[in-house]
């Protein structure tokens, strides 16, 4: 059998069980393994079936190895090891983030509205389960959905006045 | 002795091996800087500490966010560069404690085994 064939199968299966990964976390351990493999061969000074299939047998199986990564370890944060996205931090930011919207008519609604967003923003990046990947787009959509609301409204808000704008209604 | 733990068989042996491989590394990293597939490679010939060398790489990747370890990119006379481990102090600090933990451990658990 073709070893190479054998080593890209492995970094293959490697790469699949490390999707859960950060992209770069990802990249990097494949990285190491091919390292540790290029090494091992270098060490045992053959590359025929029987030393690379050895090798690999050493390396464990990917799954194990992902396994051992300090996002799927368990932590002292237990709600990260129960493994999923969903916590009490994420579920209240997303509220907040949600509900800044409608509280918009409420009295006050101006600042419940930005306070409830910025607040929501906040809890996101405290969340132990959320890759910075994912709490950078929440971030990306929120500001870009307030910073539209305030380009629609705010020449409404300058020509027709008070009584214009969803955001004036909640005086 | 095999128990089972939240649905999934664990050897007791397994358990403590992760705890201490870490410390392991340290105390690989204190002697002399040492490239990934050295330290690896020591802690496997030390007999016993590693099941799957794979594993050692995460373990890796944890010490350097937490800032025990450092590295530093060199050039290899064969093949690619080489990421070397060197050990901080704050890793020093946490290999001291662990020895002195350890140390007290293995003698209690050898009293009580020698009862």
């Amino acid at each position: 059998m073709d070893t190479d064939l054998l080593v890209r199968d492995y970094l293959a299966r490697l790469d699949a069980a490390a999707a859960s990964l950060p992209v770069h976390r990802r990249a990097e351990l494949s990285a190491e393994m091919r390292d540790h493999i290029e090494a091992a061969l270098t060490e045992a000074g053959r590359s025929d079936e029987v030393t690379v299939r050895n090798i690999l047998e050493r390396l464990g199986s990917p799954e194990e190895i992902v396994a051992g990564e300090p996002q799927s370890t368990p932590s002292p944060s237990a709600a990260v090891a129960s493994g999923s996205k969903w916590g009490g931090l994420e579920i209240a930011s997303l509220l907040l983030i949600g509900l800044a919207w409608p509280a918009l008519f409420l009295p006050f609604g101006l600042f419940l509205w930005l306070g409830m967003g910025v607040a929501g923003v906040v809890l996101t990046w405290a969340s132990g389960r959320w890759s910075t990947r994912r709490k950078l787009i929440t971030t990306v959509v929120v500001v870009a959905l307030y910073g539209a609301l305030f380009v629609v409204t705010y020449p409404a808000y300058r020509t027709e006045g008070p009584a214009g704008s969803p955001i004036v209604t909640s005086y | 002795m095999r128990r089972m733990v939240g649905g999934e068989t664990r050897d007791p042996l397994t358990e403590l091996r992760r705890g201490v491989l870490e410390h392991c590394v340290l105390a690989v990293v204190r002697q002399k800087e040492s490239y990934a597939f050295e330290i690896v490679r020591a802690l496997s010939d030390a007999g016993g500490l590693v099941t799957s060398e794979g594993t050692i790489y995460p373990l890796l990747s944890r010490l350097r966010r937490d800032g025990l370890v450092q590295t530093t990119w060199r050039e290899s006379e064969s093949g690619p560069p080489r990421r070397y481990y060197q050990l901080t102090s704050e890793g020093q600090q946490a290999l001291d404690s662990f020895v002195g933990d350890w140390t007290r451990f293995r003698d209690a658990v050898n009293a009580v085994l020698a009862a």
